[in-house]
């Protein structure tokens, strides 16, 4: 069928709406609707692989929407974060009064980010950008607690700011270009160049930079990433996040022309001091959700040298094939980091689950985690896992994307980014390590606790996945070539 | 042929137009603070120099619910806002080739399936209470 590309997100959207239904038609709505939910996003899975590998790309809507294995790619990784999220909120969620106001939420930020993943037009990126934006400023204070209120509405100013501050740059491109299609102005920007099109890459590269939390733009994610409730802060580290990412990889191709000026440099720049303040940062916390959420600015640093090295190799006389690999780095990457922090932040949900009954203090404090290892082993044992996968050491999720990525910098001549990058994951070592030392070499504080059902399900299935990657990675890498072959142009 | 004009040029006058909006506000109150005398009492310094003593906050709290009632009262006026574009591409020629179901416009399903959607929308506002007032 002609529409059959599109059927995961429109399956979710209904499944969305079926679920705003009946909550407000059915009293106690909480487990269906978690259940919709689940069962909707492993169809919506499923139809995603079965078009994994979409050849020629799918074009719809009059050439504003485009379903690609680069949009494929984002769209797996975006389902799989919520389906995660689902998961561990089984245990949570499922019987609080809102219950289906946090499922219908999550379905239509997921919604929202398959949209922009699969636009080539800057009107649909938007609306998609917005759609999982409002979505989540609503989720960010769930729990209505003071933290939470003060994080939702850290978010939602920042958000919103950045939202105006992007548009501003889209109305420019259009002044320009007289078309909201990305590959019409890129094709404007090739054939009349002007420096107008800088200032208004700089303007929606910023836009994109607020949501993938790129130093300087990156001050709301701690407090958002620790005020939010843990799931949320999952989906705004692992989803949300990676949107900024397909949207910028989508519009590097009008930035393509600004790089071939040597402009790559600024970027260069900017992903280096991203991952080194980060890591530094992350150094002093005492929180382990700041400790998370500042590695994530890291990883955003060193995601961001995917676009470096796209701008680098454009002078370079092999520099197709060198780019492809920046950007198929990039995406593993996005996936690895994805995987992995999802997990991380359940894993601290699972902690703050069971501290939180005891004492008024902040329940993410690094103290807690004192002998988590006897405690709540398979917590603290998954935990260990995604620490050093954050780290980047073999065989997982984290280290084929360093890996590949790293590679890629070195090829395009980029050896003092690829030095840097390196010495940084090998500081990261040291926060990461200090929450497992506190998990495996402390006294414990507590006697064992029982760990909850849907966390521990959502931690195991990510534990593989995150494994899976690394030992097999050769499909994964496959994948991620093809994907970025799509956004170069021949 | 002539040659092109660089779009550059059209922003020329945007760019002033920043310029000049940073100068401006900057410059007055420099020139403020240089020229004008500056002698303070308690009548002067008062937040309202209308003569009269201010009576209380000038902060007023207004019920959560005006933003509710506000709120879903926006959703329909996009909707109407929306639907002036709308009846402007249903009515064109263009529109003419898509028919579905024999002879019906995609336009009004497309419009059809907006409003649905708006509609579950209110249902969901009304059956959660929102529009109750307390």
């Amino acid at each position: 069928m002609h529409f059959m590309p599109l059927f995961p997100e429109g399956l979710l959207t209904i499944i969305a709406i079926l679920i705003v239904l009946l909550g407000a038609l059915i009293k106690k709505s909480g487990k269906i609707s978690a259940y919709l939910c689940l069962i909707g996003l492993i169809l919506a899975l499923g139809l995603v692989a079965a078009t994994a590998f979409i050849a020629p790309p799918a074009i719809f809507f009059f050439g504003t929407v485009s379903v690609d294995i680069f949009s494929q790619f984002f769209k797996a990784v975006f389902v799989i974060v919520s389906l995660l999220i689902v998961i561990g909120s089984m245990s949570r969620y499922m019987d609080d009064p809102g219950a289906d106001e946090f499922y219908s939420l999550l379905l239509f930020a997921t919604v929202g980010m398959m949209v922009v993943a699969s636009s080539i037009d800057l009107v649909t990126l938007f609306i998609g950008f917005e759609l999982a934006s409002l979505s989540t400023y609503a989720m960010a204070a769930f729990d209505k607690s003071k933290k939470n209120l003060e994080a939702a509405m850290k978010y939602f100013i920042f958000g919103s700011a950045s939202s105006a501050v992007m548009l501003f740059g889209f109305s420019l491109l259009y002044g320009m270009a007289y078309t909201t299609s990305i590959e019409g102005i890129a094709n404007a920007a090739i054939t009349n160049f002007s420096p107008a099109t800088i200032v208004a890459l700089v303007f929606v590269i910023a836009g994109f930079a607020f949501k993938m939390a790129l130093v300087p733009f990156h001050m709301w994610a701690p407090d958002t990433y620790e005020g939010a409730p843990p799931l949320v802060s999952a989906m705004l580290a692992a989803g949300s996040k990676k949107m900024g990412f397909a949207a910028a990889f989508r519009v590097i191709l009008i930035a393509l022309v600004a790089l071939r000026l040597e402009w790559y440099l600024a970027f260069a720049i900017l992903a280096a001091i991203t991952m080194t303040l980060g890591n530094l940062a992350a150094c002093w916390q005492n929180n382990v959700r700041r400790i998370l959420a500042y590695s994530s600015i890291a990883q955003a640093g060193y995601i961001a040298i995917s676009f470096v090295v796209v701008g680098a190799a454009a002078e370079m006389v092999n520099g197709y094939s060198i780019a492809q690999l920046g950007i198929a780095g990039g995406l593993l990457l996005i996936l690895g980091h994805a995987l992995m922090k999802t997990g991380a932040f359940i894993g601290t949900a699972q902690v703050a689950n069971m501290v939180a009954k005891q004492s008024d203090v902040d329940p993410d404090d690094i103290s807690h985690y004192a002998g988590l290892g006897q405690r709540a082993p398979i917590t603290a044992f998954s935990m260990l896992i995604f620490m050093f996968a954050l780290a980047g050491i073999p065989p997982t999720a984290g280290y084929i994307g360093k890996f590949v990525l790293f590679s890629s910098a070195i090829y395009a001549g980029l050896l003092w980014l690829a030095v840097l990058a390196i010495l940084n994951s090998a500081l990261s070592l040291y926060y990461y390590l200090r929450i497992v030392s506190y998990m495996y070499l402390r006294e414990p504080i507590g006697p064992k606790m029982p760990e909850s059902k849907g966390y521990v399900f959502a931690l195991i299935i990510t534990l593989i996945a995150v494994i899976w990657i690394g030992i097999f990675p050769q499909a994964f890498i496959n994948w991620a070539l093809q994907a970025a072959a799509v956004l170069l142009p021949q | 042929m002539a040659a092109e004009v660089p779009a550059l040029i059209y922003y020329i006058p945007l760019i002033i137009f920043m310029i000049m909006g940073a100068i401006i506000p900057i410059a007055s109150l420099a020139l403020v603070k240089i020229i004008a005398p500056l002698r303070p009492g308690r009548r002067k310094i008062s937040i309202y120099e209308g003569g009269l003593s201010p009576i209380r906050d000038a902060r007023v709290q207004y019920s959560v619910q005006y933003y509710l009632f506000a709120i879903v009262f926006v959703i329909f006026d996009v909707e109407v806002l929306f639907l002036y574009p709308w009846i402007y591409v249903y009515a064109s020629k263009f529109m003419e080739s898509f028919l579905v179901f024999g002879s019906m416009n995609i336009a009004v399903f497309e419009m059809l399936l907006f409003i649905i959607v708006l509609l579950i929308g209110l249902v969901y506002a009304i059956k959660k209470e929102a529009l109750h007032w307390v």
